[in-house]
């Protein structure tokens, strides 16, 4: 049984390439280039993954997550952009995708991450566990919730293999883990970007925007 | 912006006294701006007038709707010319007067040949002439210099306004020369090779991830040419290496920092990683990633290639020895080779901050 996809892109062309490049893997159900299109299509087709475009040109892949997340819980957003905005691809995860890789990823390597996500994995691409780390770097922590607010040294450890070039299984043959407990460990990572409520985040991308 | 550049002048930042309205028009009009401040000290001494028609101007400077920034001044002409002794009348048919060539300044009317007059402007104006001229009697000093000054006006005004207009279209179409300057020093150039190496999919690859790189850096960077951050520099030397290599180089990054000397030659050293990796390693990707903290700045190399023995590699081999160890050394860093046969490479460089 193949993965239903939904594909999410303004761009048309990005859209066939990802169509002809995947088209035999997955089976792609619909394809949307709008906000609006994408919430209406997904509510109707009810896909298993949703390859999202962080930038849309009516808004942030985030407004699709929110629009069609509260209906459809079992949907899963994996975001995708060529934009290297931290904040924005940031937000698409705590907005609540599965994980981020970049436009440039190979064709195996995307159907690879298609499923991760299907399957309830979190897909961190180097990019993006760099990103993380660094909005969780940013304010020291006072008050809060300290739990959801700060990373574990282990958490962290795999998060910089990951933004090094480490491949799950490396990381867990160099850290002496099961693949299931690096798993388990950027599940947690990505909760905790996605419950935490800290200031800090926030903080962290005014900063940058200002830098 | 636009709109903003448009504004016959503008509030002086440094030259203020109450709110820089005098420093302003004093750069605006090349004159000291103690002479301006004396003129509105008299003008306030008429009735208040200067005061108002400070106000006025403060308005306008603000980006205020120019009509009300015009009432402004128009009612403070009115205070003026009461106090100089006209009658009521008198100021009434001046500030018609004024109120009808506002508008027909503000509604783009031209006063020249073949123009288009606003009916509203052109009325007002008529009403103000025949009130003004029927208080002949009780202001006949006023008749003549107000006829000139009029003319004047009417002379200039028009050609004032050409005069802004045509300024604000310089600066749009200036701007977009640079637009399609950037876009002909890169887009076109790039489409260009990739026309001229269509059967070569690798080398398009890499000429458009270099394009998307440099394209996004300038709609969403600093839009400045030149690199002065870490992550930029990094970015650079990784696309050039896949130019040259036609190997794929993924940069991530936490943090960033400033580009000096010593992170210069961080770069390089890293540079030369990436190229090692790109020759040696058989690997058709590389990981960068570098890591900004308050004290330390590391750089990762990584491919997950054929890696080497590195006590079997010859000391005078100049890319590791000099390029990349000796190189951080100066720059008061160290760098870590973590290698084996078949285990992958990886380059560690630290920078101590």
């Amino acid at each position: 049984m193949k993965r239903r996809v939904v594909l999410v892109d303004d761009h048309e062309l990005f859209r066939a390439g990802v169509r002809g490049e995947l088209g035999d893997s997955l089976e792609i159900v619909g394809e949307a280039g709008t906000v609006a299109e994408a919430i209406a299509l997904i509510r109707e087709l009810d896909p298993e993954v949703v390859l999202l475009d962080v930038h849309l040109a009516d808004g942030g892949g985030e407004g699709v997550i929110a629009g069609v997340a509260p209906e459809r819980p079992g949907v899963k957003f994996l975001a995708l952009s060529v934009s290297d905005a931290a904040e924005d691809v940031i937000s698409v995860i705590r907005a609540g995708a599965r994980g981020y890789v970049t436009k440039t990823i190979s064709s195996e390597e995307l159907a690879d991450a298609i499923e991760r996500v299907a399957e309830g994995d979190a897909v961190f691409s180097p990019r993006l566990a760099g990103f993380v780390l660094d909005a969780f770097a940013a304010g020291e922590r006072v008050g809060g919730d300290a739990e959801l607010d700060v990373l574990t040294s282990r958490e962290r450890e795999v998060l910089q293999l990951i933004a090094r070039g480490y491949r799950y299984k490396e990381i867990a043959a160099r850290l002496h883990l099961s693949v299931k407990t690096v798993e388990a460990h950027v599940s947690s990572v990505l909760r905790k970007l996605q419950l935490s409520s800290r200031h800090e985040l926030t903080r962290w991308a005014h900063e940058r925007r200002l830098v | 912006m636009n709109q903003m550049s448009a504004l016959l002048f503008e509030r002086s930042e440094h030259d203020r006294v109450v709110a820089g309205v005098c420093g302003g028009l004093a750069a605006r009009l090349g004159v000291d701006a103690t002479l301006i401040r004396l003129v509105f000290a008299l003008l306030a001494l008429a009735g208040g007038a200067g005061i108002l028609l400070y106000f006025a101007l403060w308005a306008y400077g603000e980006g205020w709707r120019t009509w009300a920034a015009a009432a402004l001044i128009a009612a403070a002409g009115a205070i003026l010319l009461l106090a100089l002794g006209l009658s009521t009348t008198a100021v009434v048919g001046a500030t018609l007067l004024v109120a009808g060539f506002a508008t027909v300044v503000i509604r783009g009317g031209s006063l020249r040949p073949g123009g288009s007059l606003p009916i509203l402007g052109v009325t007002l104006l008529l009403a103000g002439a025949v009130i003004f001229l029927g208080t002949n009697g009780k202001s006949g000093p006023f008749i003549v210099p107000g006829a000139v000054v009029g003319a004047l006006v009417l002379v200039i005004g028009p050609w004032i306004w050409q005069l802004t207009s045509e300024r604000t279209e310089r600066i749009r179409i200036q701007e977009r020369a640079e637009v399609a300057a950037r876009i002909h020093d890169s887009v076109l150039q790039t489409l260009a090779l990739v026309q001229r190496h269509a059967s070569d999919p690798q080398r398009v690859a890499s000429l458009a991830r270099r394009q998307e790189r440099e394209l996004r850096r300038w709609l969403y960077g600093s839009g400045v040419a030149e690199v002065a951050l870490l992550v930029d520099a990094l970015t650079d030397a990784a696309v050039d290496v896949e130019e040259l290599h036609g190997v794929r180089v993924e940069v991530a990054s936490a943090g960033d920092a400033a580009l000096d000397d010593a992170v210069g030659q961080l770069v390089l050293a890293a540079r030369e990683a990436m190229t090692n990796a790109a020759k040696f390693s058989g690997a058709d990707e590389v990981f960068v990633y570098a890591e900004s903290g308050q004290d330390l700045i590391a750089v990762f190399v990584r491919d997950a290639g054929v890696g080497f023995d590195r006590p079997a590699v010859p000391q005078d081999r100049h890319g590791i020895a000099e390029s990349i160890e000796g190189r951080m050394k100066r720059a008061g860093g160290t760098a870590t080779i973590v290698t084996a046969p078949g285990q992958g490479t990886e380059v560690e460089l630290r920078l101590p901050r």
